[in-house]
């Protein structure tokens, strides 16, 4: 397959201001400024090919939203290079825009003002999109999206969910041939994430368009990311399949178990479960993998109201693929 | 209707704020020409259709909200929003500019008619049909540089991170080098020669002044200083945004 995205060795350094605390340390630095280098991204190399949908996942500050906007050419990299689609994205040629869409999570590329069919015309206009094709995409995504009734009304009005739905539909509407997403879940409810897990799935194998997802949710990736590309501090750490990291590194699970009535100690003999939460409706509890079935069977016994069982969080994930340092993992090239 | 005044208060105080202008050059020109004619080239009449058209004029120029939306969303780091669309940044301003302006313009053109004969102004207008064409192309010109200006300050704000003061101060300057708190032609002879050379001359006073029917003589040449400025500003702009776009880095990492 064609690999549409090519970095090598690509940095990114930030420059940045540090001022003492409070009125004096204002004052002081009217006449003498310090500033300090980040390193946001550091030596990285990384391709993707046409179709994939490829996973990008990190602690916050790990340099995953820098990633991004560079591959978008919203910045421009320290050093190393950059190729996406054939094109150097700082350049930020209009025929190179046309072939990608962006969607942050914490960003808007909506405009307030207008509803989302003034929205959505406005975009066909400026990507010169046939009016034929313009409505036929524009009914499927309704439909996949379930948002027909939202279409005439204001986008400030909509809820954060429905809005991530309205920002997805805006920039698929052009059949980009790459999408980026920076965070597309978060603040978002259960079923809301879920849903749009499931139109990014179907986007990708119905319309094949490239993918790059970055989450700090394991189930972001664990749903929809074959590969996987791990980052910490700037550096990728991990690039493989998704599979084989959370077989390898994800080592826990937690198991949430809500009761109706009061319930003290529970006796549970599991081996490697760790009592989180202790109270009288509730009981958090991490445990290895292999013993979550002989834990959830055991909470069973107690008659819960209800159990969730959570992946472990990506912070430890990260750590533990940090400790084993890089070498052994799979590496897709 | 009261919803439809709440959603279009904006456009009604616009309207209203038309007034404020002329009622002020009412009262003061009135106690101005009490004991005179004329001052410099204007009679009362003459004086009041000068405010009268630029104030039309400086109410349609809304350009400094460009300045304001590009300073603020580059702080806010969503200034980006614009770069990854496919179309130049300058344009869909201007663009907006326009979109403003033509639902504006005929709630401030009617707000100036209905100001004339509530003042009960006799109003003076150009005889010649090529001096009110050639105000006309300045006023339009000049609405379109403004922009450009605006939407250059706007973008030194990736170079200098804060422009707020500075576009205060720019915003008073140019009420009054534009014409529109007093006509320049009251100010020394050397004042307004040095004004001739910058464009702001051009933006309200001159297109003012030609549809009044004054300094036809003028018209076409400042017409070619305008462009000239416009062809300099758009120099400005793209060697600005070639300079400083790589400086842009959003907010966070």
């Amino acid at each position: 397959m064609d690999q549409i995205i090519r970095i090598n060795n690509l940095t990114k350094k930030y420059r940045r201001y540090r001022k003492k605390e409070g009125l004096a340390g204002s004052i002081a630095s009217l006449w003498k400024r310090e500033y300090e280098e980040k390193t946001a991204v550091d030596h990285m190399d990384l391709s993707v090919a046409e179709g994939e949908l490829i996973g990008l996942i990190g602690p916050n500050g790990a340099g995953k939203t820098t990633l991004v906007k560079m591959l978008t050419g919203i910045i421009a990299p320290t050093e190393g290079s950059i190729e996406v689609l054939g094109y150097y994205p700082n350049d930020l040629k209009n025929e190179f825009k046309k072939q990608y869409a962006v969607v942050m999570g914490q960003k808007s590329q909506l405009f307030f003002e207008l509803t989302v069919n003034d929205t959505l015309r406005l975009f066909k206009e400026i990507y010169e999109i046939p009016e034929e094709k313009f409505q036929a995409d524009k009914n499927y995504f309704a439909e996949l999206f379930g948002v027909r009734e939202l279409l005439d009304v204001q986008v400030r009005t909509l809820s954060l969910g429905e809005r991530m739905k309205m920002e997805l539909m805006v920039s698929l509407i052009h059949d980009p041939r790459i999408l980026f997403l920076d965070e597309p879940t978060i603040g978002l409810d259960a079923v809301a994430a879920r849903q749009i897990r499931r139109f990014l799935k179907e986007v990708n194998e119905q319309k094949g368009t490239t993918i790059v997802l970055t989450s700090h949710y394991m189930e972001d990736i664990k749903a929809l990311c074959k590969r996987t590309v791990v980052v910490n501090h700037g550096v990728k750490i991990y690039d493989g399949l998704t599979d084989e990291l959370f077989d390898r590194y994800q080592k826990n699970k937690k198991l949430i178990a809500t009761f109706a009535d009061p319930v003290g100690e529970l006796t549970l003999a599991v081996p490697g479960a760790v009592l989180l939460e202790n109270g009288p409706y509730k009981k958090v509890y991490e445990v290895p993998k292999q013993s979550a079935r002989e834990l959830l069977a055991g909470l069973m016994e107690y008659e819960p109201k209800d159990i969730v069982v959570e992946e472990e969080e990506i912070g430890a994930v990260v750590e533990r693929v940090y400790q084993e340092g890089s070498d052994g993992f799979a590496q897709i090239s | 209707m009261k919803t439809q005044l709440v959603w279009r208060a904006d456009v009604a105080f616009n309207m209203i704020f038309t007034v404020t202008k002329i009622l002020f050059a009412c009262l003061l020109w009135g106690m101005v020409f009490q004991n005179r004619e004329t001052v410099g080239q204007f009679t009362f009449h003459g004086m009041l259709s000068y405010y009268i058209v630029s104030s039309f004029l400086s109410q349609l120029d809304m350009s400094e909200g460009i300045s304001r939306e590009i300073h603020d969303k580059i702080r806010n780091g969503t200034f980006s929003k614009y770069m990854v669309i496919p179309v130049g940044i300058e344009k869909y301003f201007m663009a907006m500019e326009l979109g403003v302006l033509s639902f504006y313009v005929f709630f401030d053109f009617a707000a100036a008619v209905v100001w004339v004969f509530v003042f009960r102004i006799r109003f003076v207008f150009a005889a010649h049909p090529g001096t009110v064409l050639c105000a006309a192309a300045m006023a339009v010109l000049g609405l379109v540089f403004m922009v450009q200006l605006n939407y250059f300050l706007g973008l030194l704000t990736l170079k200098y991170q804060g422009m707020n003061t500075f576009l205060m101060i720019k915003n008073n300057l140019a009420a009054l080098v534009t014409g529109s708190i007093l006509p320049l032609a009251l100010f020394p002879e050397t004042v307004v020669r040095l004004l001739r050379l910058l464009p702001f001359y051009y933006v309200t006073y001159l297109p003012a002044m030609l549809f009044t029917g004054k300094c036809g003589d003028e018209a076409v040449g400042g017409l070619l200083v305008l462009g000239g400025w416009m062809l300099f500003m758009q120099f400005l702009i793209g060697a600005v945004w070639k300079k400083y776009r790589v400086k842009y880095e959003g907010v966070g990492i």
